[in-house]
C-alpha cells in the first residue's frame, strides 16, 4: 500500500513538470505570466500535502508571496507594453440601482453581529457591493485612516493579552471590533476599483 | 553536524521560532547592514553615455520619485537580507528569500526603460517560478522531519532528505540568481548605482546562507 502523501507528492511533481514544460514552450509574455500562476498553485499544493496545523499556517504566507509577485509582475508587464485602459461607465443593470442600499445594510449589520474576521468579511462584502453598484466618491484617506487606527487597536489588544491577561475579555472585544473594521475597510477598496486614474 | 558557522553568539527565542547569530552569519549580517546604510546615505549616480564617434554625451537624469522608490526597495531588500541571515526557522528563511526576490525586481522595475523592464520581467518570472522549489523543499523537510527549526534539524535526530536540501538551494538560486549574474546583465545597465548593488549583494548573501543551512542540517 502506497501512503497517501507519496501519491500526492507524485501528482504534485507531475503537475510541476507539466507546468514547467508549458512555460518552456510558451513564448507570449502574458501567457507565461499566467503559467507562473499555475506553478504557484502547485507550490501551495506542496505545502498543503503536509496536512498539519503548521502547514495550514504556512499556506497563507505562501499565498501572499505568490499574489504579491503576480501583482508586481503584471504591473511591470502593463508598463512594459504601455497598456492604459480608459475608464468606462460601468454596468447598467436595474437591480444594481435599487438593491445595494438594503442588501449592504443587511450584510453590514449581520457582519457586526458576527464580529471578528468573519464579520469583517461579511460586512466588507456588503460595502464592496454598495461601492460596486452605486456611484462612489473615492475617499481613500478616510478608509485608510480607519483601517490604520483599527490595526493599532488590534495590536493594543495583543499587548493587553501579554501584559494584563486579567483583562482578556476587554482585549477580545477590542481585537474583534478592530479586525472587523480593518477587514471591512480593506475589502471595501475592491468595490472602488474601476480602472480610473485613482484606482 | 558539521559546524561551519561557529558557536552561537546570540540567540533570540520566540517560542520554538528563534533567531541566532554565529560568527559566519554575523559577518553576512554586518555586510548587509553596511550596504543598507550606504543605500540610505548615498545619492544615485548620474549615468553618462558617450555618443559614438563624437564629443557629444547624454547625461541620464534620475527623477526624485524614481529615486525614492528605488531607495525604499533597496532598504527593504537590505532588511529582508538581514532577516534571512539571522533566521533560525526554515520557512521564515524561505519567506525572507522570496522577499529578496520581489524587492530585487522592484529595485530595477522603477526604471521606465523598455530593455530594463524586459529584463526585470524575465527575472521576475524566474523568481516567481523559484518559489516552487523553495517552498517545496521546506515543505518536504517539514513532512519528513516534523520540524522547521534549524537547530532542531541540525541535532540530526531524523536525517533531512537530500532532495529537500537540493530543492531549497535551487529555490534560493532562482530567487537571487546568485552566483549566476549573467541573466542580470541587462538589469545592471539601469542607472542608479548604489541601488543595483543591493541586488547582487543580497543574492550573494542569501546564497551563502543557504549553503550554510544545507551543510548544517
Amino acid at each position: 500500500m502506497i501512503p497517501d502523501y507519496s501519491v500526492g507528492l507524485l501528482v504534485a511533481f507531475g503537475s510541476a513538470g507539466v507546468a514547467f514544460f508549458a512555460l518552456m514552450r510558451e513564448t507570449d509574455g502574458l501567457h507565461r505570466l499566467l503559467l507562473t500562476d499555475l506553478i504557484e498553485v502547485v507550490t501551495l499544493a506542496f505545502i498543503a500535502l503536509v496536512g498539519t496545523d503548521l502547514a495550514e499556517a504556512l499556506i497563507l504566507p505562501g499565498l501572499v508571496v505568490g499574489v504579491s509577485e503576480l501583482i508586481a509582475l503584471s504591473e511591470i508587464y502593463r508598463v512594459k507594453e504601455g497598456y492604459v485602459r480608459p475608464p468606462d461607465a460601468g454596468l447598467q443593470i436595474e437591480v444594481m440601482e435599487s438593491a445595494p442600499g438594503i442588501l449592504a445594510a443587511a450584510l453590514v449589520v449581520y457582519g457586526i453581529v458576527l464580529s471578528g474576521f468573519t464579520g469583517g468579511a461579511v460586512a466588507g462584502l456588503g460595502v464592496i457591493f454598495y461601492f460596486l453598484c452605486r456611484n462612489h466618491r473615492e475617499r481613500f484617506e478616510l478608509i485608510e485612516t480607519a483601517s490604520g487606527y483599527s490595526w493599532v487597536l488590534w495590536i493594543i489588544a495583543f499587548f493587553v493579552f501579554m501584559i494584563l491577561p486579567q483583562y482578556w475579555f476587554f482585549a477580545v472585544m477590542l481585537a474583534g471590533a478592530a479586525i472587523l473594521v480593518k477587514v471591512m475597510a480593506k475589502m471595501s477598496l475592491i468595490g472602488t476599483m474601476r480602472g480610473g486614474p485613482n484606482a | 553536524m558539521p559546524d561551519i558557522g561557529g558557536s552561537d553568539l546570540f540567540v533570540l527565542e520566540f517560542g520554538d521560532i528563534l533567531h541566532y547569530y554565529t560568527p559566519y552569519t554575523t559577518t553576512l549580517f554586518l555586510l548587509a547592514l553596511i550596504f543598507t546604510l550606504l543605500a540610505i546615505a548615498s545619492r544615485p549616480e548620474g549615468q553618462i553615455d558617450i555618443a559614438f564617434g563624437g564629443d557629444a554625451y547624454y547625461a541620464k537624469e534620475t527623477t526624485v520619485s524614481e529615486m525614492r522608490f528605488r531607495r525604499f526597495m533597496a532598504i527593504a531588500c537590505g532588511l529582508a537580507t538581514m532577516g534571512a541571515m539571522g533566521s533560525g526557522d526554515l520557512f521564515n528563511f524561505t519567506l525572507f528569500a522570496s522577499l529578496v526576490g520581489i524587492t530585487n525586481v522592484g529595485i530595477v522595475a522603477a526604471v521606465k526603460s523598455h530593455h530594463v523592464l524586459n529584463a526585470a520581467y524575465e527575472y521576475g518570472i524566474v523568481a516567481m517560478v523559484a518559489t516552487l522549489p523553495l517552498f517545496g523543499g521546506a515543505a518536504l523537510i517539514l513532512a519528513t522531519t516534523g520540524t522547521l527549526s534549524i537547530p532542531a534539524l541540525a541535532a540530526g535526530v531524523i536525517a533531512v532528505p537530500l532532495v529537500g536540501k537540493a530543492l531549497l538551494t535551487l529555490g534560493v538560486i532562482g530567487e537571487g540568481m546568485a552566483p549566476f549574474y549573467a541573466a542580470k546583465a541587462e538589469m545592471f545597465r539601469a542607472p542608479g548605482a548604489p541601488y543595483v548593488i543591493m541586488c547582487s549583494l543580497s543574492s550573494l548573501l542569501i546564497f551563502l546562507r543557504v549553503v550554510e543551512i544545507a551543510i548544517t542540517i
